[in-house]
């Protein structure tokens, strides 16, 4: 029996989710799930670094919890997003999706404290397999094929992993989830399970291919934790892997224009999502202290204004039953809150000065700066104005203005408001006052984001892109939103791979119809040409009287004498 | 839609009705106005201050305008050069999707903002 030196801040969550269980479904049930991120939040506000809670499990030590800067500032914001996730969520009477919930964020939060690579993987699939619940708590059936394609692809992500962690163990005898080389097959395996969770790219579908597929709450809950816990592993297992720094430029680059033509708002924030870790990942890959500070507050800084994007078209779903471009459309009349709310997310994931996104950007594009990667400097300001196209605008513009869909839904609930609005509030006090957050980031690095030059340049940047985007809506050149969907690389294994299967299934189906067929005529004529020459008709039988067989058995006679007594 | 109920924009929410004005003919040119000047400021506002970037072409004169007018431009245009390719009907993957199924109406409260 282990006796904690620290109480783990998942158990709070584990524990929480079994309290949930013996209360009565309602108010109650619904402020535990808030309580309990809060209590999480508090504990791991007060750990001192260190490494706690070591645990023998078939003879190797685990260690539970390893705090440090780069897993508390993970923790805090994964505390915060589990909060205001679940406030969001207030409304929500299913027990499925509740404890879901929590297993998932306190599966994030144990992964981010884990000291030791079995650890990791234990809490590594414990977020894959609460977090399909959110998506399959959507109850049809087209949510159910996709929990199982999300299923499959995170769970190969954890085996991969293990089988990584197996094969360091052999090379190394230790099992510390510390910084990695790659060079080894055990590492690489592990830098492709990260890199899995972490939706580099074609290894990215499940995420555009599985958000949009959850509740309404649940994409809120997804958008924080799987994700950005890769981030976090790559920050811890792989800082300054070079290849990390063209993995995450490419990264930002191409959701760009897969998010400007997707018609369902979620999966265009799927795309965004999928951009903005491309910011981090680059970060990663820098390595540099004032880079792991910009991964660090962009996650923190990210994982809000991007909870507050899936909020604000989650109202909208709620309220309208769509959150398809197609169909929405000048709902700023009656949801005027929900619009500003938006508003607020679009500006902070686009980096406007005063927002959270651009005191946080900005570290991990200075870093590129000043460690001279031209080529990915640039990609980053381009993806940056990309950001600006689907996030920044197309969000909000397509939600709330535009055409008017004539749809004239009730504002948003009480409680999704205050969740909103809280999240709103958050990303305008980190771009106002970025302080706090560089507080707590993994080095002491000082830096200046509001200099004269960062803000004149950015919001030129900004606002020269949003005069691109006034001259070609008013010249028609814009794409317009349309009823479709958009092939990427999850047709490899929906469409191309079932094909070629179903191919090659015929084709060793016909194989063996003839092999078989051939040697069915094979034997049959045997059977036949025995038949004809031994059967009741044959020339043999025929040339056996009974008469012969009496000279026969008389002549074995014979013989048998003859041996016998000569 | 000749039995559409008259709207009345006075039950609107307060700040929904004072954003109508967004939906006034001349606004949208309006704002666009006020952009093009807003950009034509900031780009004269290189001229004011010392500029210290990283590279030296930062240093030209509303550099990072230009790039974000034609950045945005190559956005638009290679997203729908895209889509030219790759888009495909709702019900491509049917069946079994999401993209082609009605969200259950029983997760959700579609209120109209004036029912009671």
């Amino acid at each position: 029996m282990m006796m904690p030196d620290q109480f783990p801040p998942a158990f709070v969550f584990f524990v929480g989710a079994i309290a949930l269980l013996l209360a009565p479904q309602g108010h109650a049930r619904s402020a535990l799930t808030l309580i309990i991120p809060i209590i999480a939040a508090s504990i791991l506000w007060n750990m001192e670094p260190g490494i706690y809670d070591r645990v023998e499990f078939l003879g190797i030590t685990l260690e539970l919890t390893r705090v440090d800067k780069l897993s508390t500032v993970f923790g805090l914001i994964f505390c915060l997003a589990a909060f205001l996730g679940n406030l969001f969520a207030w409304h929500v009477k299913d027990t499925i999706q509740q404890v879901a919930a929590l297993l998932y964020a306190g599966s994030a939060i144990g992964a981010v404290f884990a000291g030791d690579l079995v650890t990791l993987f234990i809490y590594w699939e414990g977020t894959a397999i609460a977090s399909v619940f959110l998506i399959w708590a959507r109850r049809t059936e087209g949510a159910y094929h996709t929990g199982l394609r999300y299923l499959i692809i995170q769970i190969g992500s954890g085996v991969i992993l293990l089988a990584g962690i197996v094969l360091l163990y052999r090379e190394t005898g230790s099992l510390a989830f510390e910084k990695m080389t790659l060079g080894t097959l055990a590492t690489w395996l592990i830098f492709l399970a990260f890199g899995i969770k972490c939706a580099f790219p074609l290894l990215h579908n499940w995420l555009q291919d599985s958000y949009p597929a959850a509740t309404v709450t649940g994409t809120v809950i997804l958008s924080a934790f799987t994700t950005k816990l890769a981030v976090y592993a790559l920050a811890r297992g792989f800082p300054g892997t070079e290849l990390l720094i063209y993995i995450g430029a490419v990264m930002t680059v191409f959701p760009v224009f897969f998010a400007e033509i997707e018609n369902d708002l979620r999966r265009v924030l799927a795309y965004s999502l999928n951009n903005q870790l491309g910011f981090m990942v680059v970060g990663v890959g820098i390595g540099t202290e004032m880079s792991l500070n910009g991964t660090a507050s962009h996650a923190f800084a990210h994982i809000l204004y991007k909870a507050l994007l899936f909020m604000s078209v989650g109202a909208v779903l709620f309220r309208t039953g769509t959150s398809k471009a197609s169909e929405l459309g000048g709902l700023y009349r009656t949801m005027p809150l929900t619009t500003v709310f938006c508003l607020v997310g679009a500006a902070s994931i686009s980096a406007f000065p005063l927002f959270s996104g651009f005191v946080t950007k900005s570290l991990v594009l200075d870093a590129t700066a000043e460690n001279h990667y031209l080529i990915v400097w640039f990609m980053l300001v381009f993806a940056s104005a990309g950001v600006l196209s689907h996030s920044g605008i197309k969000i909000p513009f397509f939600t709330f203005f535009a055409h008017d869909s004539g749809k004239r839904p009730k504002e948003a609930p009480t409680h999704m408001l205050l969740a909103m609005g809280a999240t709103a509030f958050l990303c305008i006090f980190i771009g106002v006052f970025p302080e706090p957050l560089y507080s707590i980031l993994p080095y002491d690095v000082e830096y200046h984001p509001y200099t004269t030059s960062h803000v004149v340049g950015q919001l030129q940047l900004l606002l020269f892109a949003l005069l691109a985007f006034c001259f070609l809506m008013r010249t028609g050149i814009h794409p317009p939103e349309i009823r479709a969907i958009n092939l990427d690389s999850d047709w490899i294994y929906r469409r191309l791979l079932p094909s070629w299967i179903s191919a090659i299934s015929v084709a060793i189906n016909a194989i063996w119809s003839k092999n078989l067929g051939f040697w069915t005529r094979k034997v049959d004529a045997l059977i036949v040409r025995l038949h004809k020459s031994h059967g009741p008709e044959g020339r043999i039988a025929q040339v056996w009287p009974t008469g012969s067989m009496v000279l026969w058995i008389a002549v074995l006679l014979g013989a048998t004498l003859l041996v016998n007594f000569v | 839609m000749a039995n559409k109920k008259k709207e009345n924009p006075e039950s609107f929410p307060w700040l929904g009705r004072k954003l109508l004005w967004v939906d006034k003919p001349g606004s949208p040119l309006k704002l666009v106005w006020i952009l093009a000047i807003v950009c034509i400021l900031l780009g004269l506002a290189d001229f004011t201050y010392n500029k210290y970037g990283h590279f030296s072409f930062e240093n030209v004169p509303a550099f990072y305008g230009i790039f974000g007018f034609i950045a945005f431009s190559c956005v638009i245009f290679g997203a729908k050069a895209l889509r030219f390719l790759i888009k495909r009907p709702e019900n491509f993957y049917s069946p079994n999707v999401v993209d082609a199924e009605e969200y259950p109406p029983e997760e959700l409260e579609k209120v109209s903002h004036d029912d009671a």
